[in-house]
């Protein structure tokens, strides 16, 4: 009854049903377990050249795969006849759980013998399930602080300052204050959670990031002339520059390093926001002489070209010895925590979540007394029409 | 095994890479292991840790092995000496990764015993993942021929130095503020102390690998940080 189906009269459909399939699939030859380099792949899908990197149609198994799980479940199938499974996890800067899975699949043509490998990702289910726990972990902790400074103040406001119409209006104030904080802390730690949640979706579309930076400047401008602060837009020459990358979490990583480099700015000095386009990934990685610098998220090297955002304040910059926390959730560096300049401490760990995502980079440089500047990496979309070398 | 089976030259230099690479990956899972189990509190996985370290050495022993064998029997010139130099050098360094890995798990049975240092882990976690990917990255390197992204791991050793700095100040924070945490915080500090020089031996592999793809030694300084300020 299914002589009709094109599957049966046509077998090159099979061929592009298993290159579409989501899951990553190999095929494996082995001849003799001692013969390493016999063990080869002859057939990889779309998603199995993407996860583990594979260019080449065929080749050896362990030039794409290493990981001696994977290697055991494999010389199972291929050896012992038998079903096997295990758990591999990926290293790169975005790291993955799968699930891996190989079958035997007898003799090929030529009597070596094959099996097939599969990948399944798990990562999703895992990231909730730990996602939920920081979260409640972060959450509570961080709250409690404000929520003990309101309830102290209801308390004086019940008790003796019940009458004093002054103190009252004071109290009032840092009570506002203080459900502000909890506030911005609930969106922050709700954004972040929602990026968890999404790091591993690459992200659609594509971003003119000359029009948007323009756009978060312009928006930045009041809130930096309220604190005496210049903002100096330098857009790149070529124009626009297109980068790969969702437009609302793009908008977020500019607008918390514009804020940040606001918030460190004494008054009256400048914070300078340059656009930069088609860098290499030597150039995105490249150390700028004597300042102390670290990359926060290292660029992923499968993008040829970047667009770098860098943005540099002369503020009271950073110890060396803090650098490496910057990215850590709720650290703030010390004397931070309060005053004027408090911040709710997730504002880096945001972008560098969105940064990872994009498969982007971040790095700081900075150095006590000297400003701080902070340069992120975007991969481009489409072909660059030139790389330039670092200079 | 299978010495009745003629292998050609080039078939005996593929698999002492070959070998070098699957150590690598076995020397992978070793360091990320000895993190995770540091990290977690894990003793079952850091019991494991110590107990698999044999098999590395065993590996290396192995290319040792062959790399003489097929140098004394087919005096390889040129780039085929250096292949089969750089793998003897490559699993040297693997080793010693692995030596550094046990010894971490080998702390985390007596860290285990003492309270948790939450923040404190959580630095261990990131330097861990840091050098991991180095390490991952230059073996990926050194699988793939692939010289830029050994000069990448190359250039960039400083990185692990920072991290490692800036923790030595934390863990003595902590010793200061209470004395009763010292004899976990000191093997911590032997932890990062032994993720560093894991580093390190990434970045030797890198100039392995510059070597046996050029020729040439890595001209200049590696990018090092100031001593240790405190």
């Amino acid at each position: 009854m299914y002589g009709e189906s094109p599957l049966s009269t046509d077998p090159s459909l099979y061929a592009a049903l298993v290159e579409a399939l989501p899951d990553p699939i190999l095929v494996v030859t082995g001849s003799e377990r001692s013969d390493l380099t016999g063990r080869r792949f002859i057939f990889a899908n779309t998603a199995a050249r993407e996860l583990l990197r594979i260019i080449a149609d065929a080749g050896m198994l362990l030039s794409a795969v290493r990981d001696p799980a994977v290697l055991s479940v494999v010389d199972k199938a291929l050896f012992d006849g038998a079903d096997a499974d295990g758990f591999y996890e990926t290293t790169a800067s975005q790291s993955r759980s799968l699930r891996v899975r190989a079958r035997p699949l007898g003799l090929g043509a030529d009597g070596t013998r094959l099996a097939l490998l599969t990948f399944h990702d798990e990562t999703e289910v895992r990231r909730v399930e730990k996602t939920r726990v920081d979260f409640l972990a972060n959450a509570s902790h961080e709250l409690r602080t404000p929520l003990a400074s309101l309830s102290g103040f209801i308390e004086t406001l019940r008790g003796h300052a019940k009458d004093d119409p002054a103190a009252r209006e004071k109290f009032l104030g840092i009570m506002q204050a203080q459900a502000d904080r909890m506030a911005r802390l609930i969106a922050d730690l709700t954004s972040l959670s929602r990026i968890e949640l999404d790091e591993h979706v690459p992200p659609r579309g594509v971003v003119d990031l000359v029009l948007l930076v323009g756009e978060v400047v312009e928006a930045a401008a009041p809130l930096g002339a309220q604190r005496g602060v210049k903002l100096d837009w330098r857009p790149c020459a070529a124009c626009p520059v297109a980068v790969r990358g969702e437009r609302d979490q793009i908008v977020q990583v500019v607008q918390n390093l514009l804020d940040n480099a606001i918030k460190y700015s004494p008054d009256g000095a400048a914070v300078r926001i340059e656009l930069r386009s088609g860098l290499s990934e030597l150039a995105a990685a490249a150390s700028a002489e004597g300042v102390p610098r670290l990359s926060l998220v290292a660029p992923d090297p499968s993008s040829e070209s970047y667009a770098s955002l860098r943005v540099t304040d002369l503020g009271p910059g950073i110890a060396r010895q803090n650098l490496p926390r910057l990215s850590e959730r709720f650290y703030r560096v010390d004397g931070q925590k309060s005053g004027a300049r408090s911040g709710t401490g997730l504002g880096l760990a945001i972008v560098k979540h969105i940064m990872n995502r994009h498969r982007g980079g971040l790095v700081v440089s900075s150095a006590e007394g000297e400003g701080s500047t902070f340069t992120a990496y975007f991969p481009m979309a489409g072909a660059p029409e030139a790389v330039v070398k670092a200079s | 095994m299978n010495e009745h089976i003629v292998r050609s030259y080039e078939d005996e230099l593929n698999s002492l890479a070959a070998e070098c690479v699957r150590m690598g990956g076995l020397c992978e899972a070793q360091v990320a292991d000895a993190v995770t189990g540091v990290v977690k509190r894990n003793q079952d996985l850091a019991a494991a840790v110590v107990g698999r370290d044999d098999k590395l050495d065993e590996a290396e022993r192995d290319i040792e092995r062959k790399t003489i064998r097929l140098i004394a029997l087919r005096q390889p010139v040129a780039d085929d000496l250096r292949r089969a130099v750089a793998a003897m050098k490559v699993a040297n360094n693997l080793e010693r990764c692995g030596d550094l890995a046990k010894n971490i798990a080998k702390r985390t049975l007596v860290i285990i015993e003492s309270d948790p240092l939450t923040p404190l882990t959580r630095s261990i976690e990131r330097m861990g993942k840091l050098v991991l990917g180095r390490l991952s990255s230059v073996l990926d390197a050194y699988s793939r021929s692939d010289l830029e992204r050994a000069l990448a791991v190359w250039s960039q050793d400083d990185e692990v130095d920072e991290h490692y700095n800036s923790l030595f100040r934390e863990l003595l924070t902590y010793m200061m503020g209470d004395p009763r945490t010292i004899t976990a915080c000191a093997h911590m500090l032997f932890v990062a102390k032994n993720l560093e020089r894991i580093g390190d031996h990434a970045t030797n592999i890198a100039e392995i690998v510059h070597y046996e793809i050029t020729g040439a030694e890595m001209v200049g300084g590696r990018p090092k940080t100031d001593e240790l300020r405190l």
